[in-house]
């Protein structure tokens, strides 16, 4: 589709002279059914025995000296794609890509180490490969060192480091070698704060010495705070660009398109790979999520309307039934939980005959889960007892996503916050009160 | 090529990079460190004086029985250097797949670099066959020595070249590391290093009459057949096969031989053999210098 489109970007601010010039990019994987197919179309300079996978297509980029630019698209949309071939690391099969100046990446975690070489030794190799040598390496060496924080472990093989320390050190190289281009996948995810902030200053101050930034992610929220201009990748091909704003709302809504395609898959496969218990006289038949526009779906945005709706069949009588809801994140922390029975205004169903079927809802009025992965576990106990006993649990019946459009808030829970500054200036009497309500 | 070669020129710093770091990686941790290059040998020396000279009570021709042993362990060290940096090389590429699919990396070093690093290793060890040769009452080197150089630029010619051939093979097909583990062992015992290469060149196999097309030398006895013996004694009917030509094929056979000659038997070496040594590692080289080239560039989408 985007090859119809015209894809290329107006010229972003910062300067006429590009950084980044990419003309009908396009990258051809060949795939193969045996390997030894490959081999003897290579021998033969035939392409014919293998099949084609365009992982980009039709790429047309401007990008300015000077600007930050994010690529924000889903799995296996062609984001690692591009960056390798802007970094030429691979060769694009069609069009080609200029970049002026030293371009450095961080294209994933310690990509460009070695694992036996030490911290110093692997800064050393960086250096030899980006062609820094003499007086330049000595001088830069223990500004990265300093920068990644590693003490003694700076002369230790890196395949001893944690996760955080190889992004460090990472980082560090990539942005101390005084680059033209930086290139960034993803990777500033790992790290604890204080270095993530480091980070950020470090970014911002290689952004306003003029250095060119490219930053990969799927997650909308931090392309939104670090870029001016966004490029929304989709199967390889470009489907829009511009501000933060304007490519967010698409993101989003092919974001919601995409679960919902998978809605059914999900829902049967929650009843398949997890456990189910209970005596059954009663059975919860589906589980149906609702949004905000009363349409099942499977992507939610923070605030909106969210209804859970169980819909039950009764096969046996049996006497007060109580339905239950757990809300988890993909991680497993127990978010909430509560039932139609342990209520200020308690709802009982007292006694109920075989074949009665009906619907439970539990609505929230403004959803406040922040972005992230969630799944839900049905809860049918019989009350009439003095411990309640299954009818018919089911865990892990199904997941949803929430997206959340403001990012203005981190966590799980998104809260009813007041924010109040009280300013007393040295030479005012008076306080000056800024606030912000809820 | 000369691309190639101007690439490893500028690279220099990286290859000495990873070559020093490939030495240290040997010794670190060791508490001997270094000197294992040396001992090593040196025990090599005494199991095979040992093996061959109490157990099997083998001799090398016309020479002593020590320096049977010495003759042996500078066939080993030779051979040691290369069967590692051939199989070493072979799977440099997907050892080194982080480096390769994740910046821009000039893969063209790590044969080079792995080469180097064993012909260091070997070269640590010869002391040890010359230390040998003297207090043996040896010969040992003498002014043949200076063909040193031009024997070791042939050997790591015809290593990186063999290498940059099966690593780019094992792109294509994985399988190619497994098969060069074995090719390299059946090899090794092709080559005349734990016997001498007379015993290859005077050795014959009997031919059955079923395979007697395959015979490559005139039927030795034929008063045996004239005579009209019973069959099982004619089993020399189909002919005999030679093994000569397994010494006129191998090139690892001339290289061990060039360095006996130089560091043992204080002679030059044959030239003839030299000289083919020579046009083989040229030839090994460029071809797979040449294969590698072609396939650089699509490297990390291989791998």
């Amino acid at each position: 589709m985007a090859s119809s489109i015209d894809t290329r970007p107006n010229k972003t601010a910062g300067g006429d002279l590009g950084a980044i010039q990419a003309r009908d990019l396009g990258k051809v994987y060949r795939i193969y059914d045996k390997p030894m197919q490959r081999l003897v179309d290579t021998l033969t300079r035939s392409t014919k025995r293998g099949r084609e996978f365009w992982a980009l297509r039709g790429v047309y980029l401007d990008i300015a000296k000077g600007s930050t630019v994010g690529i924000i698209g889903e799995n296996g949309a062609g984001k690692s794609t591009l960056l390798k071939l802007i970094s030429g690391i691979t060769i694009p099969t069609t069009g080609d890509v200029q970049v002026q100046g030293r371009i450095t990446s961080l294209i994933e975690l310690g990509a460009g180490f070695h694992p036996e070489f030490s911290g110093r030794e692997n800064i050393g190799l960086a250096c030899s490969i980006l062609g820094i040598s003499g007086e330049e390496r000595d001088e830069l060496t223990p500004a990265i060192i300093e920068f990644s924080e590693l003490g003694d472990f700076i002369d230790r093989p890196v395949k001893t480091y944690s996760s955080g320390m190889y992004v460090r050190l990472g980082f560090s190289v990539a942005t101390c070698v005084n680059p033209d281009v930086l290139l960034i996948d993803e990777a500033l995810s790992v790290g604890d704060e204080h270095f993530r902030g480091k980070c950020l200053n470090r970014l911002n101050d290689f952004r306003d010495k003029g250095g060119t930034t490219v930053f990969v992610s799927h997650d909308m929220g931090s392309i939104k705070t670090m870029c001016q201009h966004v490029i929304l990748i989709d199967k390889g091909e470009v489907i829009e660009q511009g501000t933060p704003e304007k490519v967010s709302d698409e993101y989003l809504k092919r974001v919601k398109a995409r679960g919902n395609e998978q809605k059914m898959s999900m829902l049967h496969r929650g009843t398949a790979d997890y456990p189910r218990w209970g005596t059954g006289e009663i059975e919860v038949e589906d589980v149906q999520l609702l949004g905000g526009d009363g349409k099942s779906s499977l992507v939610f945005e923070t605030g909106e309307l969210f209804v859970i709706r169980l819909i039950y069949k009764v096969h046996e009588d049996c006497n007060d039934p109580v339905f239950g809801i757990g809300l988890y994140r993909s991680d497993g922390t127990y978010v909430n939980g509560s039932n139609h029975h342990w209520r200020h205004q308690p709802i009982e169903m007292g006694e109920v005959k075989a074949g009665e079927t009906g619907e439970v809802d539990m609505a929230m009025g403004a959803l406040p889960l922040l972005e992230g992965q969630y799944y839900l576990t049905t809860f049918l106990y019989d009350h009439s007892k003095a411990s309640p006993t299954a009818i018919d649990h089911r865990e892990h019946v199904a997941t949803f996503q929430i997206l959340d459009p403001d990012h203005h808030q981190h966590g799980i829970l998104k809260l009813p916050t007041a924010w109040a500054i009280r300013r007393s200036l040295p030479n005012e009497d008076e306080v000056t009160n800024l606030e912000s309500g809820a | 090529m000369f691309q190639l070669l101007s690439s490893l020129k500028q690279h220099k710093r990286l290859l000495a990079d990873f070559v020093g770091r490939d030495l240290k990686a040997r010794y670190v941790g060791s508490s001997m460190g270094f000197f294992w290059s040396v001992i090593f040998p040196i025990v090599n020396l005494f199991v095979f004086m040992f093996v061959f000279r109490f157990l099997l009570k083998a001799r090398w021709g016309e020479v002593s029985e020590k320096e049977t042993a010495l003759i042996m362990l500078c066939g080993i060290l030779v051979w040691g250097a290369f069967s590692e940096t051939v199989t070493r090389s072979t799977n440099c590429l997907v050892e080194n797949s982080n480096l390769i699919q994740k910046v821009v990396f000039p893969a063209e070093i790590l044969p080079v670099y792995l080469a180097t690093s064993s012909v260091v290793n070997m070269l640590i060890g010869m002391p040890v066959v010359i230390l040998g040769c003297w207090v043996f009452g040896e010969s040992g080197p003498g002014a043949s020595v200076v063909m040193v150089p031009l024997i070791l630029f042939l050997q790591v010619l015809f290593t990186v070249g063999l290498g940059y051939l099966l690593t780019t093979l094992n792109l294509f097909l994985r399988d190619t590391f497994h098969l060069v583990g074995v090719g390299v062992q059946v090899w090794m015992f092709a080559t005349p290093i734990f016997y001498p290469a007379q015993m290859v060149a005077d050795a014959k196999v009997m031919l059955p009459d079923w395979l007697s097309f395959l015979s490559n030398m005139p039927n030795v006895h034929p008063v045996v057949k004239e005579t009209g013996l019973p069959r099982d004694l004619l089993s020399e009917e189909g002919g005999y096969f030679s093994l000569n030509w397994m010494l006129e094929i191998n090139p690892m056979h001339w290289l061990i031989d060039a360095w006996r000659d130089v560091i043992i038997f204080n002679q030059w070496p044959d030239p003839a053999n030299l000289f083919r040594f020579g046009v083989v590692a040229i030839l090994t080289f460029c071809l797979g210098a040449a294969f590698f080239r072609s396939q650089q560039r699509k490297f990390p989408d291989l791998l």
